[in-house]
């Protein structure tokens, strides 16, 4: 009988399993080779070659590429450290933080870049927690909530009209839903939390400018009727600690960045929306507040603004009394809508769907004002700061026009 | 934890300066070796550890009483509990749902309703990978190729040993235990090519298979309703030939680099599969330690090639079915390893029909292509996640599509298709040779460079920390 794992075979030489310099003829033996009997240790070859001096020389030509990799960032793409990227595992960190939330936001990307949490935060002494996604159907996250029993706080929903009612599926909300307890192990935190301290030190690490992400943009629609990268949304925000969205500058500032975001959105145009859809979207958010509201939660829903060039195109798919003002009566809850708050008028909105970072805080004044008189779960600190207005965040040249 | 992420990073620093401290035993060395591969393991899941303990405390317990049975049956009954225990788990986790679907649709045929609690079972990391490795121990005692470990910890050690625990290479007893005995440590040029190993394997995963060659799969592959045309169908099927092999051969490279900075070696998994001419070559070249595996205990003990020709084909098709099925619980998986079980059986028909052929470097070329292509179609099955789905694309592929639509840009079908070929090419020029071998007959100068190219485009690209496609099976 083979002894190949026996003590006594500790010290043959076949045993090291590593030999200096590749075989001559460059063939090892592996497995396929040897049927049916015990394979024995492999050998690894090193090739005959200076690997340590190999080695510093890479480590060193790495790291100067690095630098020069980061200076680019900074000077020319206008990344910036401490811009820490928004990530699945993130959002299943906040969404574990917001089980036993006072408040908690959940919407697309609207109400991810339109609230100013340290606004909220000032003005109720209660900092909401971020649950929100860029590119969800807020319906998805607004179950999830009613499913969690753990939940007993108040659920403000924000949601951009034909996100909330007309979108085929339910977007990345959904699949940040379904790997949830996959991006919540120790393994995806421990990552989590290493990539946001190196981002606080290096700009260039953003997803949005990975090798993969722009390399295929250079195709700018060179086949007709495929979705070219080109056309995708590309870097429209910055992210701060505690999942906190707002506009990035070079979007904000008129130039190519600002007009591609703008084309990306391509109207919001669309088919009108199906009543029958929009009755079953209600009959399940009333569901989700009824669940909600029964261990006792409760639930209001904020529409964010849009500018002019997109809220046509959303007024025609779906309108303001078909949709938002009939989802408040059929799930018989409260909402805010952007259009009735006086100071949130005419803001400024670079991209047409997402406010500016001035704006922004704007916004959140507004509406935290509305919401502190529709629930009595929140209430306006004596020492909050005096309301903003549009002047605030509109520049002067524009707000004189 | 996956070799992709800052957090192995940090793991691995820590393990190599355990491993290298001068003031711990060899004997610590292997213990602070198991406890950082539960580390490994748990940051997944951590209750699935005790799969592990299970595993290897079963299988370690077995061999030894099989040892020490003096009657034939007593040692068949301490192989058998092994069995039944390992696959039991394998079953129960990786393919109780699939059998109570397959029930449940079996039962409706019947005009049988029965609506089961839903199989709501998470599946636990590799654990096709470690119950294959540890049923190796028991079967090679019980068929008296190997004695058993002569130490539990080594032993355990072999089980758990992160570089190789969730996908592989699946590593034999004989092939690892030996190396625990004595202390290893790496000279500074094995620990400098180990983590030129790893370099390379973590380029081949994060930039070339989830970075420029997932997209392009997922144009096709994940889009529901959308019709593909010839073009999209076969581009986004190569692309995930690509794909499939750069984020499994990766994982395989980075796990030999790894190992090696530790002083261990791990076996060759691949050998330029792509260049296989004929589908008993490549199955030499992919997925080796899985090939053999499934040779050695599954189609030797059916026959094999001893019992005339039906019994071998009969056992290279069972063999096939059962390969294929090991990759997940879904009958796809089960067609992707039929189809490769015919190609084998038709080529093991037609190497005995012209049995004189000998291919000239045209023929050759061509029966590699042919090869190639053929792969690619199984490829279908693998990565389509139902029959509707393969058949959409299959027949996008044949052109008979009544009104495809353009699914991918031009842009990154263009990358893809350039990597794909560089791939294939790579594959067919150094399908007679060794990485190792090619390395030293090229100027260091160069190695460095390229080196250097490959670190510098894994750092830009990132990496989004995705797993690797195999810790699903």
């Amino acid at each position: 009988m083979p002894s190949s794992i026996s003590h006594s075979d500790a010290h043959k030489a076949e045993v090291r399993g590593v030999r200096e310099g590749a075989l001559p003829a460059g063939l090892r033996q592996t497995a396929a080779n040897r049927p049916g009997q015990a394979q024995p240790v492999p050998t690894r070859d090193i090739p005959t070659r200076p690997w340590v001096k190999m080695g510093a020389f890479v480590l060193a030509a790495v790291a100067l590429l690095t630098t020069a990799w980061e200076w680019t960032a900074r000077s020319w793409l206008g990344l910036r450290a401490g811009d820490i990227d928004d990530s699945p595992q993130a959002w299943a960190e906040a969404r574990r933080a917001a089980d036993f939330a006072q408040v908690a936001i959940v919407g697309d990307s609207r109400i991810l870049f339109d609230t100013d949490q340290a606004r909220f935060q000032a003005m109720t002494g209660v900092r909401p927690v971020q649950v929100s996604h860029v590119g969800t159907d807020s319906r998805a996250l607004l179950e999830h909530f009613a499913n969690d029993a753990k939940f007993h706080g108040l659920l403000i929903v924000g949601l951009a009209d034909t996100m909330y009612f007309g979108m085929p599926r339910v977007g990345l909300g959904g699949v940040a839903i379904h790997n949830y307890a996959k991006n919540d192990k120790p393994a995806q935190l421990t990552g989590l939390w290493l990539d946001r301290w190196l981002q606080n030190y290096l700009a260039f690490m953003d997803h949005d400018y990975r090798l993969s992400s722009w390399l295929p943009r250079v195709d700018n629609g060179w086949r007709k009727g495929a979705d070219s990268p080109y056309e995708d949304v590309w870097k429209l925000s910055e992210v701060s600690p505690g999942r906190q969205f707002f506009m990035w500058d070079r979007i904000e500032a008129p130039g190519y960045l600002q007009s591609h975001a703008r084309h990306a959105w391509q109207g919001f145009d669309g088919p009108k929306v199906p009543p029958y859809v929009v009755d079953r979207v209600i009959a399940r958010s009333a569901e989700a507040v009824r669940r909600i509201r029964a261990r006792g939660g409760d639930v209001i829903f904020v529409r964010p603004p849009s500018a002019p060039e997109l809220r046509v195109n959303e007024q025609k798919r779906i309108p303001r009394k078909l949709g938002w003002d009939r989802l408040l009566v059929g799930a018989n809850a409260k909402g805010i809508h952007a259009d009735d708050l006086p100071q949130a008028q005419n803001l400024v909105i670079p991209e047409y769907s997402h406010l500016s970072r001035k704006c922004a805080a704007v916004f959140t004044d507004a509406y935290v004002r509305r919401l502190v008189e529709l629930t009595p779960r929140l209430k306006l600190r004596p020492d909050a700061p005096p309301p903003l207005s549009r002047a605030d965040c509109v520049p002067v040249k524009i707000a004189s026009l | 934890m996956i070799f992709n992420s800052l957090t192995f990073l940090v793991f691995f620093a820590i393990v190599m300066a355990l491993h290298y401290a001068p003031f711990f035993s060899w004997h610590q060395k292997k213990i602070n070796l198991m406890i950082a591969s539960y580390l490994f393991y748990a940051a997944w899941n951590p209750p699935f550890v005790i799969l592990l303990w299970v595993s290897t405390v079963v299988d370690w317990w077995a061999a030894q009483w099989m040892v020490r049975a003096r009657r034939e049956r007593t040692r068949k009954a301490w192989m058998l509990t092994s069995v039944v225990v390992n696959l039991g788990m394998l079953g129960y986790f990786k393919y109780g749902g699939f059998l109570m679907d397959n029930f449940v649709s079996i039962a409706g045929s019947l005009g049988i309703i029965y609506h089961p609690p839903g199989w709501d079972i998470v599946l636990p990391v590799g654990i096709s990978f470690y119950t294959f490795a540890t049923l190796s121990y028991t079967l090679d005692v019980y068929l008296r190729r190997s004695k058993p470990a002569g130490s539990f910890l080594n032993y355990a050690l072999f089980v758990t040993f992160f570089p190789h625990l969730v996908a592989g290479p699946i590593m034999r007893p004989t092939e690892l235990v030996p190396q625990f005995d004595a202390p290893r440590q790496a000279k500074a040029n094995q620990i400098a090519f180990g983590l030129a190993l790893l370099t390379l394997g973590l380029f081949q995963k994060v930039v070339l298979a989830d970075g420029f060659l997932a997209p392009v799969v997922e144009a096709v592959y994940d889009a529901p309703g959308k019709v593909p045309g010839m073009l999209d169908a076969w581009v986004a099927t190569f692309a995930f030939a690509g794909q499939i092999f750069c984020d499994f051969a990766g994982y395989s490279t980075s796990a030999i680099g790894v190992a090696l900075c530790l002083g261990f070696a791990m076996p060759d998994n691949f050998r330029f599969p792509y260049g296989a001419v004929g589908f008993s070559d490549f199955w030499r070249r992919w997925h080796i330690t899985l090939s053999s595996w499934l040779r050695d205990y599954l189609y030797i003990p059916l026959g094999g090639n001893r019992h005339g020709q039906a019994r071998t084909y009969a056992a290279l098709m069972g063999t096939m079915l059962l390969g294929g099925l090991w990759h997940g619980a879904n009958w796809t998986f089960v067609v992707w390893g039929g189809l490769h079980g015919l190609y084998l059986s038709v080529e093991r028909w037609l190497k005995a029909r012209f049995k004189g052929f000998t291919p000239g470097r045209a023929s050759l070329l061509g029966l590699a292509l042919l090869t190639f292509v053929l792969v690619n179609i199984t490829w279908v099955f693998f990565r389509a996640k139902t029959f509707a789905g393969a058949g959409v694309v299959l027949k996008g592929m044949a052109g008979m599509q009544a009104k495809p639509e353009p699914l991918i840009a031009y842009g990154p079908m263009i990358i893809a298709m350039v990597i794909v070929s560089a791939i294939f090419g790579t594959h067919l020029t150094m399908r007679n040779t060794t990485l190792e071998a090619v390395i030293e007959r090229t100027p260091s100068v160069a190695i460095a460079g390229i080196w250097t190219m490959l670190l510098f485009a894994v750092i830009v690209e990132q990496g989004q920390g995705s797993a690797f496609i195999y810790f699903a099976f």
